[in-house]
């Protein structure tokens, strides 16, 4: 056997004695720890090409992300899924690698590697055992400065894209989520979260190279690396070698990402057969930049975050409406939305819409008490270090920072943010963000089941779920 | 060029055998009471999984109660003796945690993630349930509600959910208590009464059927302390019968199809009975599954996806529809599912998928390419163990199934050791036309069960 056995086997039972302890009450516990992330490390090559290094020694691999401001938010109007198309592309065929040697070198290394696309960044994501760093970066370099979107693989991709693309109209929650960003961003390119069947239909090979040479630019790129690194000097070699001699260009501006104001519309989406009915209500709310997220992301946590939550201890356990009851709010870098998320059995969709605008409203009209507010900053503190045990983990949230654009010391001033936050803070951003008067409602089900409870609400603009 | 190639690749496959030094440390003992402790210390972050797992799942229950075991887990979330109604969620996430429980064929798990000093806290919270369930008729029913509500919204109102469900067990297997619909039916579920779930409680929720694994951020000793003052006294309770799970002899080809009003795209489920859990053939099956299925350069990928531009979409193991291998113990089966391009039909999918094993079947595996799969394999492990909680649920899950939950370190070498006659001789043995079974499901948009009589665009 290669491996040292650190095995301690013991079936007799234990001769500990037991302490007393008063079970009728929780356990006394210290405060949740702090923890200290492992240094982040910043650079960047002359080129433009920003550098985040980790050291992760915990286990045998590395975990790599390259972020581009490239998203689906860059797309052409007459052409959503192109950014998405170019990230699950770009991994299918380079000037000197077809796509079946790109995939098994992959696996020969241990790893993965795929594109995909947010609606701000377009991100390569890869990983390898440790020993592969620099294989794994070659491939990387291979597919970000070499793709050639062959023909045949544009084609495979946008037939099955198309067929995907039905799987998930098929889904209610998609058609809901869909017709809420449609409905509060207006014109903004974040109003679109698919592509359509005529979009996919005019992919090309061209085109993607177009998107590609405008957008991947090391100007427009981090580079994040997190893992059991070699010493610096060979690693900065390494990237410098991969990296170095490519080219900065000159990016496009930025879209226009102005949202319409937000206005109380109903729209039912009528998917006939539906045995229940889901239900969005929303709206746009601050990005992470401004001065209110803290409180009302804390706030939205009392809201509707988790299964302490008002809104699920209330629509599901009291009431036995729904199975999922919960708010998101959801920041993209230069807009965000904050959404009511719920699935209720046909018969009762008016009074589970009457409860949720209820939790909506009193938010706004009372302060959150003292103990509630506890609960949720620890909930919130504690989940962040979970988040923390996989490299995967940290990954996403460095990359989440590149993508917002965040500041550096974002995640190591996270907690003591949170625990800033004031419950006057909290009921003010309540009253402009939570309440309910001006929020979309957007519900998916079978309008002739639902369809004059929900006419209660206000005028109802019926859609065919296409 | 392709025998250096093939030097790199020896020389990652000497690290890798290195880096599986990662051995995951064991210390296991058992309460007076009966219940299997299992502590594996990892100090990395200060984060700490309490696991709590009960030997008792779907397949356990009786004729009139499908659906029970999910309900009954429903159930303890509902409050004990001294965690008030509701108090459970709130005391886990007041904690800085989070927590889940899940429904397996053969097993039932509840879990806390934790900041590692709240350790107690989740003993607490597992030992008042075991010891002192609130179960009462109120619970009951708005738990009877809350699983309908599941239902509607992950099976009833999702494509291919049905047919998953309700439909493919029936098919795969001969003996109820692995055919029946493991979410239940409504009617079933309206039946249950409080005495049921007493009697269900008493039977299996006993620290005799249980294991409890804490992994992560632990002191040993301060943690068996805890563990002796939360669990040491609940008294342990007459060992329950494991369910009758023999599956009628001679396994005949069968075929059936669902037509699904919510599916918008045509699927396939090809399954086969599997081998004995943990013997020779086990390990070569698992292989046979990374070989069409794991990776990028998977057979299933290289072959039909892109070659015969066939397949969309493909999902296969041991065990499925559920994740892993280890949700099942003894009888489980080898299926795979397959969204495919309607441009094909259900025949021709049956076919190429077949086509793909009988290469294997022909065919011993050539040595570059199952070097390539097992390097896969071993990142793979390295990747999922990396959270405390996916350990925990392991070291269980090798503890209930196998007495012996420091399998978690052994099971790799035991997959990679196969060699390739043996796959061919697995995929021989178990992968044939005439031990197969068969569920098309096709889109059916108009009418069917649950859909309205409209037409739908």
């Amino acid at each position: 056997m290669l491996h040292r056995s650190l095995l301690v086997f013991a079936v007799a039972a234990l001769q500990l004695a037991a302490q007393t302890v008063d079970r009728s009450k929780p356990p006394q516990t210290p405060p949740i720890p702090s923890y200290k992330l492992p240094p982040v490390y910043e650079t960047k090559l002359p080129n433009g090409l920003g550098l985040v290094l980790v050291e992760d020694a915990r286990f045998p691999l590395v975990t790599t992300r390259l972020n581009f401001r490239a998203g689906t938010k860059f797309d052409p109007p007459d052409r959503p899924g192109l950014a998405e198309a170019v990230a699950s592309l770009l991994n299918e065929g380079t000037k000197t690698r077809t796509s079946r040697q790109i995939s098994e070198e992959t696996d020969a290394m241990g790893g993965s590697l795929n594109g995909a696309a947010g609606p701000d960044s377009l991100t390569i994501s890869g990983s390898a055992v440790s020993d592969s760093l620099s294989r794994l970066l070659t491939l990387l370099a291979d597919v970000t400065l070499n793709a050639t979107f062959p023909q045949e693989e544009v084609d495979l991709y946008k037939q099955n894209r198309i067929q995907s693309l039905r799987a998930e109209r098929s889904e209610p929650a998609f058609l809901a989520t869909e017709k809420m960003k449609e409905t509060i961003y207006g014109s903004s390119p974040y109003a679109h979260i698919a592509p359509t069947v005529q979009s996919i239909g005019k992919l090309d090979s061209k085109t993607l190279a177009e998107f590609r040479d405008t957008f991947l630019a090391p100007n427009n790129a981090t580079l994040l690396l997190i893992g059991r690194l070699p010493a610096r000097a060979e690693l900065m070699k390494t990237v410098t070698q991969l990296f170095g001699s490519w080219q900065q260009k000159q990016l496009p501006a930025a879209p226009d990402t102005t949202s319409p104001a937000p206005r109380r519309r109903i729209v039912l989406v009528d998917r006939p057969g539906s045995v229940q009915a889901d239900i969005h209500m929303g709206r746009v709310a601050p990005t992470r930049l401004s001065p209110e997220y803290f409180p009302l992301m804390v706030g939205n946590s009392v809201l509707g975050n988790g299964a302490n939550s008002r809104i699920f201890r209330n629509i599901r356990e009291k009431e036995g409406f729904a199975y999922d009851a919960h708010t998101e709010y959801n920041t993209e870098r230069d807009a965000a939305d904050l959404v009511a998320v719920t699935q209720v059995r046909n018969e009762v969709i008016e009074p589970a819409l009457r409860a949720v605008f209820a939790e909506l409203e009193n938010m706004a009209s009372a302060p959150v008490p003292a103990e509630e507010l506890t609960n949720t900053k620890n909930h919130l503190s504690g989940v962040y270090l979970i988040r923390l045990e996989t490299q995967d983990g940290l990954a996403s949230q460095l990359n989440t920072i590149e993508t917002l654009g965040l500041p550096n010391n974002y995640l190591e001033t996270y907690t003591t943010r949170v625990r800033s936050v004031e419950p006057g803070q909290i009921q003010d951003v309540a009253k402009k963000y939570i309440a309910p008067e001006q929020d979309a409602v957007v519900i998916v089900g079978d309008a002739s089941k639902i369809g004059d409870a929900v006419k209660k609400f206000g005028e109802v603009t019926v859609v065919k779920a296409e | 060029m392709k025998k250096l190639a093939i030097s790199l690749f020896l020389a990652s496959g000497i690290f890798l055998a290195r880096s599986a030094d990662l051995t995951i440390p064991v210390e296991s003992y058992k309460l007076s009471n009966g219940l299997r402790v299992i502590l594996s210390k990892d100090n990395a972050v200060p984060v700490v999984t309490v696991y709590m797992i009960y030997d008792v799942g779907s397949r356990a229950e009786e004729k009139g109660h499908t659906g029970f075991a999910h309900l009954f887990e429903h159930m303890m979330f509902e409050g004990s003796k001294n965690v008030p109604k509701g108090m459970h969620f709130a005391t886990v996430e007041s904690n800085g945690g989070t927590m889940n429980g899940s429904t397996h064929p053969d097993f039932t798990d509840y879990f806390e993630i934790l900041p590692s000093n709240k350790l107690a806290t989740g003993l607490w919270l597992e030992s008042d349930r075991m010891r002192s369930l609130a179960i009462n008729d109120e619970n009951l029913k708005n738990q009877k509600e809350a699983v309908k509500q599941e239902r509607r919204l992950n099976f009833d109102n999702q494509p291919y959910s049905t047919a998953i469900v309700d439909v493919w067990p029936g098919l795969m297997f001969g003996n109820w208590q692995s055919s029946h619909s493991l979410i239940g039916s409504f009617e079933d579920l309206n039946s249950s009464s409080v005495e049921d779930v007493s009697k269900f409680f008493r039977t299996y929720y006993a620290p005799n059927n249980a294991a409890l694994v804490l992994v992560g951020d632990l002191q040993i000793p301060e943690a068996k302390k805890l563990v002796e003052t939360y669990f040491g006294d609940i008294p342990s309770q007459p060992q329950a019968k494991r369910p009758d799970l023999s599956e009628p002899a001679g396994f005949q080809a069968r075929k059936d199809t669902y037509k699904d009003p919510l599916a918008r795209v045509p699927a396939l489920v090809m399954g086969y009975p599997g081998p004995k859990r943990r013997s020779p053939d086990y390990y070569a099956l698992n292989m046979v599954d990374a070989i069409l299925t794991g990776g990028d350069s998977a057979r299933f990928r290289l072959d039909l996806v892109k070659g015969k531009k066939s397949v969309i979409q493909y999902e296969a193991n041991l065990g499925w529809p559920f994740a892993s291998a280890l949700d099942y113990r003894d009888p489980e089966p080898y299926a795979i599912f397959v969204l495919y391009n309607p441009a094909f039909t259900a025949d021709q999918m049956i076919g190429q998928v077949q086509d793909e094993i009988a290469k294997l079947q022909n065919e011993p595996m050539n040595a570059k390419d199952l070097e390539r799969v097992k390097t896969t394999m071993r990142a793979a492990r390295i990747k999922e163990l990396q959270s405390s909680m996916s350990r925990a649920r392991e070291l269980a899950q090798y503890t209930l199934a196998d007495g012996k939950p420091e399998l978690i370190n052994t099971e790799l070498e035991a997959m990679l050791a196969v060699t390739p006659a043996q796959i061919q001789a697995a995929a021989k043995k178990y992968l044939t036309p005439d031990r197969r079974a068969v569920l098309e499901i096709d889109p059916a948009p108009a009418g069917g069960p649950g859909a309205s009589q409209k037409e739908e665009r």
